[in-house]
């Protein structure tokens, strides 16, 4: 009994009380995301009425931009803030879902092909990423945290690898904000590039799912450029996302054994614990939808759901991205993180067309 | 691991993660469309 140590009871938070507390966020969300929606269908008729040349701007880029223009004039008053953070919750809920849209055959097809690429992105990313850190110099747990960024899945693998190798949360937050500025850069872009270059749906959306470091910023990438890249580039992310357990596992080592983060114990236990399960439910559902447990018409709703919780992902994504949090940062690890994607982008960019070459996606 | 840090992550009261309620909702979700609660959502 010496060794039980008495922690003092903390009062939880109501579970009401918090449910309360996002209400006005998430209405905000939708409010913005609709508005988006409107923006779509209407602006366009508008001009084409007038006869005005406009192009047309898909939902997603309105839900984007009303966003951004939030933040960076009036802000996000406090009230909203707790329901705007729940876009990465309908991000995932829009994952899963959108895996009714997906046979098992095609999962299996693409995946394994996006397998394969997302492996040599990873090996490929961390490698040049380490090498940038090195060359400015910048601190190694720094350069770890840009690495695991760029190289699988943006925040939520920064913020697993700053936990299982006890970086500061300085390093943390600078990598944080250099990866969103990046991100909310590829947004616009990406479908540039791709026009540019005249890439089909496909390769596009394997693209955006290889080189566009957040789920949320590829998910509107994809989406920016047509539903089907959509479609693919969450495909391909959730790839990328699925390898998080690996790397951090990997990199928890290695500090581990420079005496500079604390050992893991049950390496299973650990790659569950940092396993994205939205990933596990997007499969369930496609098999699923494969094995003919929905009809056409509810496949249709599922679909659209996906879509609706989409929506209030792209207005949390403009709402997130404050041009004024980015530029307190500092220079050095968002230089490092530029050169790094930049780089990053060509690369998967020739990887995916070499790859179309080969196995004909 | 010291035998107090054992203790202390012991009474860690046992939570879904953020990614565990996504998946909850969804596959409720898809469970009302499945049947015929959710009959039609339009976009």
């Amino acid at each position: 009994m010496a060794d039980v140590v008495v922690v003092p009871q903390v009062q939880p938070v109501q579970p009401a009380l918090r449910f309360l507390k996002i209400i006005p966020g998430v209405l905000l969300l939708g409010a913005i995301g609709y508005a988006g929606k409107l923006l779509e269908q209407n602006v366009g008729t508008y001009a084409k009425a007038h006869h005005w040349i406009f192009p047309n701007i898909e939902y997603v880029l309105w839900a984007i931009l009303l966003g951004i223009v939030i933040s960076n004039t009036i802000g996000v008053p406090e009230i909203f803030r707790s329901g705007v953070a729940t876009y990465e919750f309908w991000l995932k809920a829009g994952i899963v879902l959108l895996g009714s849209r997906f046979l098992l055959g095609d999962i299996l097809k693409l995946g394994g092909v996006s397998l394969l690429l997302v492996a040599i992105e990873i090996v490929g990313a961390i490698a040049f990423m380490t090498f940038l850190g090195r060359v400015f110099r910048l601190k190694p747990k720094l350069t770890t945290l840009l690495a695991v960024g760029s190289a699988v899945c943006g925040v939520s693998a920064i913020i697993a690898t700053k936990g299982a190798i006890d970086a500061d949360d300085e390093d943390s937050s600078f990598s944080i904000a250099a990866i969103l500025a990046l991100g909310a850069l590829a947004l616009f872009t990406f479908p540039l590039i791709g026009h540019v270059f005249h890439l089909g749906d496909k390769a596009y959306g394997v693209w955006a799912g290889l080189a566009v470091d957040n789920t949320a910023e590829a998910t509107a990438a994809g989406a920016l450029y047509s539903d089907a890249a959509g479609k693919l580039a969450v495909l391909v992310k959730s790839t990328r996302n699925a390898m998080i357990g690996f790397v951090v596992l990997a990199y928890a080592i290695y500090w581990a054994s420079q005496g500079q983060a604390k050992a893991v114990g049950n390496k299973a236990a650990f790659l569950w614990q940092k396993f994205p399960k939205f990933v596990l439910g997007f499969l369930f559902i496609s098999i699923l939808a494969t094995y003919q447990f929905f009809n056409k018409d509810q496949v249709g709703t599922l679909a659209n759901l996906s879509r609706w919780a989409f929506l209030l992902t792209f207005a949390g994504v403009g709402l997130r991205t404050n041009f004024r949090d980015m530029r307190k940062q500092g220079l050095r690890p968002f230089a490092v993180g530029a050169i790094g994607e930049v780089v990053i982008a060509v690369f998967t960019l020739a990887l995916v067309v070499g790859a179309q070459k080969l196995f004909g996606f | 691991m010291s035998t107090q840090e054992n203790a202390v992550e012991a009474k860690k009261p046992w939570r879904l993660s953020l990614d565990s309620w996504a998946v909850v909702l969804a596959l409720l979700a898809a469970l009302l469309v499945r049947v015929g609660v959710l009959k039609h959502i339009p976009w």
